[in-house]
């Protein structure tokens, strides 16, 4: 019968016997090489990155005891493996990721039983990597490495001659083991922590939305800073209403870390779905918060939403438990403090009234999340205070932010995160000059114009919707002339004085006789609608103009 | 944001598809085909709720003439639903076509229009 495998993978012999070692036991007589082995206890390793740590440590310990391979598996826990983390001789072992299973095999077992294990010659020995053999090793010492008694991983050496590691070499590896199973513990714990911090803050960033602007009317800014440790669950949104109305949303969940970043994506998200579905800010706030309570898991966060109307310049506004928003305006800034309801997911069923307020044309609306306003010993009234003064001569949004930025953020970083949101009607100008992608969705956009328009040069509710109709009517006409394969465009130009309007459209395609009873319908709505209508069949194109007299009705 | 929606529910012996928002050459002809994809054989009709509709310009018009064509084929009515402050009428009335089908003021009257066409042909 053949000699069993066993015999010949020994624990480690002291003496006769079998004896384990824990490798967090104190050296009592250190020998020689032990003391030459300072090294391992060299402060600058406790201040390294992982990577660097390891890297200086297995250097350190091939040194020390002369052998040809050292190795270091770390627990994966969740796998009940140990992965290959770090070597030196036997580089392919991390390169080829090798997993080692709980309990199989020689650093298996090590990690298993919690001793060290010698083995005298792996060709009698159950070895269950193969690079080990590939390598030419012949002779092993292993230790597990343990943390307040939990074992996080193995360090191994290797010799390719046939090798009887013996007490001094064993006493070396475990003082290297347990002077470095706590640096590599704090080590990955931060690589973790850093590695969550990219995470989220990645997941923050992929959550925000990627610009902000383009409505008609209104122009926008925004900004997001991350903490300097770790990001939070602040979030702004901005989005389209019907009826050219624009949403504003500013909200910071309660709790830190890529948990509040995914839930703030998710509050993000369901706000915007009840937004469009036409709810008012407080119902909207309200569904958000029944939303929160629904999700199972502690959800708690404020937020507040606007909606701004450019044709009417009025905002309506809710608050769930969130800081009062700034209105910048050319004669100071106020503070719109209402009592605010309470924060989402905080108590069943709670109401968010809606409260009303106008914008004036010079006015920025300015929203904000705490992280901008708090600091330690200072009462929050006085950071929004101190906000005010920060953005009182700000004429834009882009200017707002870029101010309470400069002002408010310390140069050594955010202790939270930051969002900021800030919205201003812009003026409507006496003419517009337009040239548009000839695209059908330009549609929307121009009529959203031209209403804005007819309102400020005092046309009625009549007159908007008829002129308005009118021209979508010759633009719609100027996209289906468009029928170049490249990106075609067209020109809008509107004047007027005296309460009568000109609106030409003019495009670059070839005229054609309307098809169908479609765009013949078309024209007649222009040509009712207009009090006189001029087709221009130019060299390059065609031009509608059309002219209209307000009668303010 | 997607500038207009159909919300379509089955009523006894009809269909009623309610359009809200805008209604213009980008979206008219996939509101007009999702109504009429959603209708089925048997039922004596189509409503087509305009009461919410913001804006509506000569592509509606074509479409709902469209589709009071297709539904006629097929031996099915179109009644609309056009309330008197809809912005839907100042597109008709400047048109100056022939109404795309029934129209009446609300759901209730649409209902009792649909009856009446079923006893028309009894």
């Amino acid at each position: 019968m053949a000699e069993p495998r066993a015999t010949r993978t020994h624990r480690f012999k002291l003496g006769p016997g079998q004896v384990a070692l824990e490798s967090a036991e104190p050296i009592s007589e250190a020998p020689e090489q032990v003391r030459s082995s300072y090294r391992f206890s060299d402060p600058a390793l406790s201040e390294m990155p992982l990577d660097r740590l390891l890297d200086a440590l297995l250097d350190r310990v091939q040194e020390a005891l002369e052998v040809d391979t050292v190795a270091v598996l770390l627990l994966d826990e969740e796998a009940q493996q140990l992965v290959a983390r770090a070597a030196k001789g036997i580089e392919e072992e991390v390169e080829r990721g090798v997993r080692i299973p709980i309990g199989r095999g020689f650093a298996g077992r090590i990690a298993a039983e919690r001793v060290a294990i010698f083995v005298a010659d792996v060709d009698h020995a159950d070895i269950r990597n193969p690079i080990l053999r590939e390598k030419g090793i012949r002779s092993l010492l292993g230790v597990p490495l343990i943390v307040e008694g939990h074992l996080i991983g193995v360090m191994h050496v290797g010799s390719r001659k046939p090798r009887m590691f013996g007490p001094n070499d064993l006493a070396v590896l475990q003082l290297a083991a347990a002077r470095a199973a706590p640096a590599i513990e704090r080590a990955s714990l931060s690589a973790r922590l850093e590695h969550e911090h990219t995470v989220s803050v990645t997941l923050q960033r992929s959550l925000l939305p990627k610009r902000v602007g383009n409505f008609v009317g209104v122009a926008v800014a925004s900004r997001y800073l991350p903490a300097r440790e770790e990001v939070g669950g602040d979030w702004y949104d901005v989005f389209e209403l019907p009826r050219g109305r624009v949403g504003l949303v500013i909200g910071d969940v309660v709790g830190h870390g890529v948990a509040a970043a995914s839930l703030m994506g998710r509050l993000r998200t369901a706000l915007h779905s009840y937004a469009i579905e036409s709810h008012g800010p407080g119902r909207t706030l309200e569904l958000v918060d029944r939303f929160a309570h629904s999700l199972g898991e502690p959800a708690m966060a404020t937020a507040a939403y606007a909606v701004f109307d450019p044709y009417s310049s009025s905002v309506q506004y809710a608050t769930a438990g969130h800081l009062p928003p700034v209105v910048i305006g050319s004669s100071g800034v106020r503070i719109f403090e209402v009592t605010p309801a309470p924060p989402l997911g905080a108590f069943p069923y709670s109401r968010c009234p809606e409260h009303e307020f106008v914008l004036r044309d010079d006015e920025i609306l300015f929203l904000y999340t705490d992280g901008l306003v708090e600091r330690r010993g200072v009462p929050l009234s006085e950071g929004i205070e101190t906000l005010a003064r920060a953005v009182e001569s700000a004429v834009s949004p882009e200017e707002a932010c870029q101010a309470a930025v400069a002002d408010l953020v310390p140069l050594e970083g955010l202790r939270d995160d930051v969002a900021i949101v800030a919205l201003q009607s812009t003026p409507v100008p006496a003419e517009l000059h337009l040239r548009l992608p000839a695209e059908p969705k330009t549609l929307v956009q121009v009529r959203r114009i031209l209403r804005r328009w007819l309102v400020a040069r005092g046309g009625g509710e009549g007159d908007v919707a008829e002129v308005t109709i009118a021209v979508s009517e010759a633009c719609a006409n100027a996209i289906e002339h468009a029928y170049s394969p490249a990106p075609a465009s067209f020109e809008l130009h509107a004047w007027g004085e005296n309460g009568d309007i000109t609106v030409a459209v003019r495009d670059e395609g070839q005229w054609r006789a309307p098809r169908g009873e479609n765009r013949g319908r078309g024209l007649s709505i222009i040509a009712s609608a207009m009090d006189e209508v001029k087709v221009d069949r130019l060299a390059n194109g065609t031009e509608v103009v059309m002219r209209r007299r307000l009668s303010h009705q | 944001m997607s500038i207009g929606d159909v919300q379509i529910n089955h009523a006894p012996g009809a269909l009623v598809a309610r359009l809200t928002g805008e209604v213009d050459m980008s979206n008219a002809e996939d509101l007009g085909a999702s109504v009429i994809g959603a209708t089925p054989s048997g039922v004596r009709g189509v409503v087509l709720d305009l009461s919410e509709v913001e804006y509506l310009d000569s592509a509606g018009i074509y479409v709902i003439h469209g589709m009071r064509a297709s539904l006629q084929a097929r031996g099915q009515v179109l009644v609309l639903v056009i309330p008197e402050s809809s912005p839907v009428h100042d597109a008709l009335r400047l048109s100056g076509a022939k109404q795309p089908g029934e129209v009446v003021d609300d759901l209730d009257g649409a209902m009792l229009a649909l009856e009446a066409s079923a006893l028309g042909d009894a």
